[in-house]
Order: C-alpha cells, then sequence, then structure tokens
C-alpha cells in the first residue's frame, strides 16, 4: 500500500481535482454549530475535521423524500421515476458511516433487491477520514475504529497537520492521477480513545437482549420519551419509510412518495380501522434498540448499531442508547449471579 | 364533476389571518377558484346564501352569539372544515381561559363589561361536529391545499399526527435547541413541514398536540433547557389552553 | 454483501410500480364490506397461494395491503372481499366495474398447502378473516381427494354482517363439510348459534391426530381460539394463524410489519404456531 502527504494547505487543491473528474459529497458547515454532507460548489467550504454530521451519507442512497411514480389522473397511468445513477465522491466519510451504508445493502439487497436504493449505491466512490471520538461516539464497542478504511476507496488519517492519503483501490488510484502528493513514510498516528462504550459485544448482547424484554428500563425511558421520532430519523442504519401519494391542487397529475419513517411514531404501526400493534412508547422504545441489537442481529451476526451517537446527541430528553444497553447489561450479569 | 362544490367562508374570533393567508395563494388561487364557486365570503364579497357543500370556518367560538352563528354554519354546510389554531384548538385566544372569566372581563371591557358578554374561547369542535382540521397559526397553507384537493378529488384527508420534529429531520435542519432555542417541536403535530425551523425560529406549538403527547416528558425537557415549570406550561398553554385545561399538575 | 455479485440495478424490477388491472364485478356483502372481482392485463394468472395479499392502490388515493379471498383454482381473475376502513376503501366503494386499478404482489408466503394435505382441516375464521380463509377453504373443496375432512367455524358480529352468505348457505348443506357458524349478538330472525367463536370448538368432533388448523380473525380473538383448541387437546404444531400488520410496502422493506424480528409480509401473514409463540408481539 502507497501512503502520501496531503498537507493541511493542499486539501483545497486535493478537493478541486476531485471535483473536475466527479460530484463531491462532503461535509460543511450547517447553522451554527453543525455539519451536514452537500455537493460541494467551492472546494474550500469541505470541512474534512467534523464531529458529525445530522444525516450520514444514507441520504443520498435512501432520499429522505423520494417520488417513486408519476400519475396522470385524467388517464389513470402512471410512469416510473428515472432513478439518476450516482458516480459521485463522497469525501470525508467516517468510518462507523460507511459501516452504516453496509448494512443498509443488506436490508435492500435481501429478499428483493431493491431498484432505488441500488441504483443509487452502485457507482459510489468513498473517501473516508479519520475522527476524534466525541462524549457520544461510541463505535469503539460495536468494531468500528476510528481509523477504519473498510468499504473506502481512499481513507485519510489526521496528522498534526494534514493528512496522511492511502489510494486503497484501483478506482481511488484512478482518482488520484495527475494530483502529485509526497509519499509518507512515517507511520501512522494513533486516534485518539472513546469516551463511552458498551461494555460487551455482540455475541452477548444478543444474549442479554434475549433477557430484557421485560426490563424497566423500557418504562423508565418512556417516562421522559416524547415519541418524537429523532432519534430513528437521524439514524444511519433505519430504513424505513412511509409511502404517500401527491397530488397538485389542479387535481389531474401527482405523484407516489416515500420518505423516511419511524418505530418510534405511533403511527407507525397503526392499521386501517385505528388499531396500534405497538402502542406504548415502552414498546416503541423496546423495539428500536431490539432493532439495533437483537431482530437482524441474531440473523447476521452484526450489531445494527454503528455506534455514531446520533440518536443520543440529538435526543432533546437526553436519553442515551449507551445507558440503555449497558444498563440492561448490568441487570442481566446481577440477575446471573444472584443467588436463587 | 359536474357541478362545482359550493364553498363558504367565515370567521369568529380571531385576527382574520388565516383568511388573508387564502387570498395570498397568489400561484393557486386561480386553481382553487376553478374547482369551488364561492359563495359566501364576507371578507371579500357580499350577500348570504341559504347552503354549501364546504364551509371554512376560522376564529374560536367567544360570546353566545357565536354559537348561534357556527349552528346555523353547521345546520347549512355538508362539510366543516376548521382553519387555523384558533378554529381547531382555541388559539391563542384560549389562554384567557386559564384566568377566572370576569377577571377578564373587567381588564378588557372595564366598567362597561356587562355590554359585553363573553364565553371562554372555545374550539369550533367543542360545539359542533368538524369534519376536517387544517391547522397552525396563521393556517398552514399547504396544508390547506392538501385538505382542499382531497376534498375536490372526495377523498378524507390525511390529519399527520407525529411530531414537528420528524418534518424538520427530513429536512436536516440544525436543531433549533442547538442554538440555545427553546421549541415545542417535539410534541407538537407535523404538517407545516416544520416551517418556523426552517426559517431558525423555535416552534411555539401552534398547530396544537400530537393526539398522545407525553407532557410530563416534554415539561423535563423544557426544564431541562433553562424554564421554570410554570414557564414551561405557559409556553405549552398558548396555543393549547384549551387541552391542557385540568391537565397541569 | 457484495453488490457485484448482484444485477446490475437496470435490470431489477421496480418493485413499487404497479400493473392496472380492471375491477369486473363489484358486489355488497354487507353494511361495512364489499366484494371485488379483478382481473390482470391479459386475464393472466396472479398466481397466489391461500392466504396471500396484494398492495392494491389507486393513482393520488393511497395503496393498502388485501387479503385474496378467491382460491388459486379460480383463473382469468381473482376476488377480494374489502371492509370499509379509511380513505383507500372509502374511494374503492365508488369504484365501478371497468375501473382500473394498482395491483403489485402477490405478497406474503400464504398457507403451506403440503401441510395440510392427507389431513381434516380446520378453519377458524372471525370476522372479515373469512377473507383470506375463504380462499382456503375453496381451495381444499377444488381438491377434495387431497384433504380429509372440511371443518369450517365462522363468527361474526351478527348475521347482519355475515359475509359470502352464498356460499355460507352452499357449505351448510355440503355433506362433506363440517360447518359452524355463530355470531356475537343475532337479529330477530336469526336462529342459529349465538355466542363468540370459541363456543363452537368445545362441540366439535375432531381427529386430533390428523387435523390441521388455520386461524383468522381480529386481534383479541387468537388467545381465545388458542385456549379453546388446546383445552381440546390440540398440539401447537398443528395450528397455522394468519395475523394482520400494516403491510405497507409488501417486500420487505418498509418496516411497518415487523413483529419482533418477522417480517409480515415475508414471513407471514400466515405462521406456524410453535414458530410465533416466543414473539411477545405476535398475538
Amino acid at each position: 500500500m502507497v501512503q502520501f502527504y496531503l498537507e493541511g494547505d493542499r486539501i483545497s487543491e486535493f478537493v478541486a481535482h476531485l471535483m473536475k473528474q466527479k460530484p463531491v459529497y462532503a461535509p460543511h458547515r450547517k447553522g451554527q454549530k453543525s455539519f451536514s454532507f452537500e455537493k460541494t460548489e467551492n472546494a474550500e467550504d469541505v470541512v474534512l475535521d467534523y464531529v458529525r454530521t445530522m444525516h450520514s451519507i444514507k441520504k443520498y442512497f435512501l432520499p429522505p423524500r423520494e417520488e417513486l411514480l408519476h400519475f396522470d389522473l385524467t388517464k389513470n397511468e402512471s410512469d416510473p421515476v428515472e432513478i439518476p445513477m450516482s458516480e459521485a465522491v463522497f469525501l470525508g466519510v467516517h468510518s462507523y458511516d460507511l459501516a452504516a451504508v453496509g448494512r443498509l445493502d443488506y436490508n435492500f439487497t435481501v429478499g428483493s433487491p431493491e431498484k432505488n436504493y441500488l441504483t443509487r449505491r452502485q457507482n459510489a466512490i468513498f473517501i473516508g477520514v479519520s475522527f476524534e471520538p466525541d462524549k457520544f461516539h461510541f463505535s469503539g464497542s460495536v468494531g468500528i475504529r476510528p481509523e477504519d478504511s473498510t468499504g473506502c476507496d481512499i481513507f485519510l488519517t489526521k496528522l498534526f497537520d494534514g493528512y496522511v492519503l492511502e489510494i486503497l483501490t484501483d478506482k481511488g488510484q484512478e482518482l488520484m492521477e495527475g494530483l502529485n502528493l509526497p509519499a509518507h513514510d512515517a507511520g501512522k498516528p494513533a486516534t485518539g480513545h472513546f469516551h463511552q462504550h458498551i461494555f460487551v459485544p455482540q455475541a452477548k448482547l444478543s444474549e442479554v437482549m434475549e433477557h430484557s424484554y421485560d426490563n424497566p428500563v423500557w418504562e423508565e425511558t418512556a417516562g421522559k420519551c416524547v415519541g418524537c421520532g429523532t432519534c430513528n430519523l437521524v439514524c444511519p442504519t433505519c430504513y424505513c419509510f412511509n409511502v404517500e401519494e401527491n397530488v397538485d391542487i389542479t387535481a389531474t397529475k401527482g405523484s407516489r412518495e416515500r420518505h423516511w419513517d419511524g418505530c418510534m411514531l405511533r403511527e407507525f404501526s397503526e392499521v386501517a380501522g385505528g388499531e396500534v400493534f405497538r402502542e406504548t412508547l415502552a414498546a416503541r422504545q423496546r423495539h428500536r434498540i431490539f432493532r439495533k441489537f437483537k431482530y437482524i442481529s441474531d440473523q447476521t451476526g452484526q450489531p445494527w448499531c454503528v455506534g455514531c451517537g446520533r440518536c443520543t446527541t440529538y435526543c432533546t430528553a437526553g436519553i442515551s442508547i449507551v445507558s440503555i444497553v449497558n444498563r440492561l447489561i448490568g441487570d442481566y450479569e446481577r440477575a446471573a449471579v444472584a443467588p436463587v | 364533476m359536474a357541478d362545482k362544490p359550493r364553498v363558504a367562508i367565515f370567521d369568529f374570533t380571531g385576527c382574520e389571518g388565516c383568511e388573508l393567508n387564502q387570498l395570498n395563494f397568489e400561484d393557486q388561487l386561480l386553481d382553487i377558484l376553478a374547482h369551488v364557486d364561492i359563495v359566501e365570503w364576507r371578507e371579500a364579497m357580499d350577500g348570504q346564501v341559504d347552503e354549501y357543500d364546504i364551509a371554512f370556518v376560522e376564529g374560536s367560538l367567544s360570546t353566545p352569539d357565536c354559537i348561534n352563528r357556527i349552528n346555523e354554519i353547521r345546520r347549512k354546510t355538508k362539510v366543516l372544515v376548521a382553519l387555523g389554531a384558533c378554529a381547531v384548538q382555541g388559539g391563542v385566544n384560549g389562554m384567557k381561559n386559564t384566568r377566572p372569566i370576569d377577571e377578564v372581563r373587567q381588564e378588557v371591557y372595564g366598567d362597561d363589561k356587562y355590554l359585553f358578554p363573553t364565553l371562554p374561547a372555545l374550539a369550533l369542535s367543542s360545539v359542533v361536529k368538524v369534519d376536517y382540521n387544517v391547522r397552525g397559526c396563521p393556517m398552514t397553507q399547504i396544508e390547506f391545499l392538501k385538505v382542499f384537493t382531497s376534498l375536490v378529488m372526495g377523498k378524507e384527508p390525511i390529519e399527520p399526527d407525529h411530531s414537528v420534529c420528524v418534518d424538520c429531520k427530513l429536512k436536516e435542519n440544525e436543531c433549533v435547541y442547538e442554538k440555545g432555542m427553546i421549541c415545542l417541536g417535539p410534541v407538537t403535530r407535523a404538517g407545516c413541514d416544520a416551517h418556523c425551523p426552517s426559517f431558525g425560529q423555535y416552534c411555539t406549538g401552534c398547530r396544537g398536540l400530537v393526539s398522545h403527547p407525553n407532557l410530563k416528558g416534554m415539561e423535563e425537557i423544557l426544564v431541562e433547557h433553562g424554564l421554570s415549570v410554570d414557564e414551561a406550561w405557559k409556553r405549552l398553554e398558548l396555543y393549547n389552553a384549551n387541552e391542557l385545561e385540568g391537565v397541569r399538575p | 454483501m457484495n453488490l457485484s455479485e448482484l444485477k446490475t440495478p437496470a435490470e431489477l424490477e421496480d418493485l413499487y410500480h404497479p400493473v392496472m388491472a380492471e375491477i369486473k364485478e363489484v358486489k355488497r356483502l354487507s353494511a361495512m364490506e364489499t366484494y371485488y372481482r379483478v382481473e390482470l392485463p391479459g386475464g393472466e394468472d396472479l398466481g397466489h397461494m391461500p392466504g396471500q395479499f396484494v398492495e392494491l392502490s389507486i393513482f393520488g388515493v393511497g395503496e393498502a395491503p388485501f387479503s385474496i379471498s378467491s382460491s388459486p383454482t379460480l383463473k382469468g381473475s381473482f376476488e377480494l372481499g374489502v371492509r370499509r376502513a379509511g380513505m383507500l376503501t372509502d374511494v374503492l366503494l365508488r369504484q365501478q366495474p371497468g375501473t382500473k386499478i394498482g395491483i403489485r404482489g402477490p405478497f406474503g408466503n400464504g398457507i403451506d398447502v403440503e401441510k395440510f394435505k392427507g389431513k381434516d382441516v380446520l378453519i377458524i375464521a372471525g370476522g372479515i378473516g373469512l377473507v383470506p380463509m375463504r380462499s382456503m377453504i375453496n381451495y381444499v373443496i377444488d381438491n377434495r381427494d387431497q384433504f380429509g375432512k372440511l371443518i369450517i367455524c365462522y363468527g361474526s358480529k351478527s348475521d347482519q354482517d355475515l359475509l359470502f352468505t352464498d356460499e355460507l348457505a352452499q357449505w351448510e348443506k355440503d355433506p362433506a363439510i363440517d360447518y359452524h357458524v355463530t355470531v356475537d349478538q343475532g337479529s330477530d330472525s336469526w336462529q342459529g348459534n349465538t355466542g363468540v367463536i370459541t363456543t363452537l370448538i368445545p362441540g366439535l368432533d375432531l381427529d386430533l391426530a390428523n387435523t390441521v388448523c388455520c386461524i383468522c380473525g381480529p386481534p383479541v380473538m387468537y388467545r381465545f381460539a388458542l385456549l379453546s383448541l388446546k383445552s381440546k387437546g390440540f398440539a401447537d404444531e398443528n395450528i397455522y394463524m394468519s395475523l394482520e400488520r400494516r403491510m405497507k410496502c409488501g417486500v420487505g422493506k418498509c418496516g411497518h410489519c415487523q413483529i419482533n424480528h418477522s417480517y409480515v409480509c415475508q414471513d407471514g401473514p400466515v405462521y406456524h404456531y410453535p414458530d410465533i409463540k416466543s414473539m411477545q408481539e405476535a398475538l
């Protein structure tokens, strides 16, 4: 593997080099304190040294809102919507977000592969970047390190000034043609430590969850939770959606549109006639956590949580996924050693 | 459609901002008018008629005369749509309900208070059957168009029952709590496409509460972010005084 | 998952695009339920099994799952029995023969009829649970030699709400069918059984070792039906049940129909009881 040194003041040049070849989506500043992935218009606007974006790059493969078909009510006919192929570079992706894309790949290929997702996903090129864990990141606990370059075509590791740039695939090599960077012979610096941890690995978590169905933590969490759905909507591995019809004011044409949905919302499990199959917030919290650490995980062996910390960061009620899981582990272990 | 539905528009106690908002449909006004005949609208035309298919009604009910009029409108119309926060929940007018009615009369009308009979500000639905709601203060234009189009197509409009946070997250708005503001989005009914947070403002809760709000949880959030318990409930009551009557611990 | 092993996306079918099928026949079944016979383009068979469902849509109105009521032995078209329960079904109610509607499917696993072959078949249907069970009932009737005795228990709110009354009368007359019906509340003219559906079960004459059961009804019914079957000595492994959830996409993607780890639109709607006994959200 060849390593190069991308000096701090050549980052814009590097971004511009990518932009000449393909559209580049990268983290930008947003609002007062936030970051979001945006299509890069000015190389200087890219922020590689960011904490986390509200949405992961999931939004490019499974857009928050997406038209599934257009219809003409006067003819009672519909047309499929053209799905644009994404020949694009996703720059500055953290390891947990790329791991999340891997989880989504599974969801959208298992059973019936979905054209919409896969068309957008197929030709994506990823340039990862290492990150410094903040107080909410815990991806190390689910096996995803800040310097993990799995799935990347190019990976950047933060140095004091600039980045170590590794080319990992042919696609990555192609992208770099024409940009001369000095070789980097020295080693890579160690990345920072996580401040939050889940104390057991997935194999054990599955067992913990098995015994946690009636844990009081669900009721306790439900006391604080207002069911707003934010934790679902910011999660990079949540993929649930709802479908609605949009009709324009002439009542002659419109579209069938899907948009992100979430299992924390009461309407989510409601059927025609009004029956709600997950009525309590406690049952919905349990479902959310089990979807991350039990249900799909039992089938795949992997946690469906990537430790990005978004659900906790953006929860106005301060509900922490790590605290809930560690509480379940603690209760399970105490029960296991308790005298009969 | 052979005959266009006959539409009538009425106002009760309110600022008439919702009706103005109807006139503000610059791009769609002609399309709207193409579907219906407007047969009665005090703010834009003269005259009265005996019956209509759809009545859009703005404002809360706050005098004995209001009660008579809304009953009459209900008798004359097939479908009644409440327009805006005052009509749907009682709106900001409902704040007066949190105080003794005599005290309010005294404060507003002084010694002439006996000339002005007044009631607590009521949502239309507390007096007559309301078929559909267009929420918001002023009423949400995109929701009006959805409800209107549904009625024209002869289908029941869907009333959203999830939080404003959902719409806000779909747009990836920076959370206004991040900016140190206090927002009622987590328990407020969506449908406005998170209009205020999208312009950097907090949600005041004008569209009313979701159907099963965790109010204790919301109180904790507000207190955690710097309000006193009393301030927290006053925030919630701004648009929801009727619904929260007797709920506050 | 290696994406390169997949077909290129361009070759994949569009999971969400419906085919336009024609409503051929509309009949009122009761105050709340309506029958539709629907034909796919060119009279093509739907290719379903009893217990499966379709996603039916009307442009501009919406899409929802509906159980298929006809047996696969009916060729050239398929049948639905639709309860009025919201916007889509309200609009559907106004549609006349000749109207085209969107159809996706069939979806779900359906009843594994192989497990019922050579056995007595007990059907327990409550309310509109009869709609999908009718598919199985007619499948058994049309393949008599492959099955043992057919036993039907059908319960309804009132005699006014009984569905497919012409067929009920035939089943009652058919000496090869052990048919039982009850209503929660009968009108003055009702002369049959009164009481909830579980009151029918104790009196059944069953060959327990050789009977397989399928249950479909409102959510509250399952637990009580199970209790009655168990006290009768029915073994868990002979029980199947069809569950209702919000199957929005039908293809295991949207998440709405999940019961614990299971997608109803993929693993269900028909479940083998031993498989869902430990699923807390199922019953």
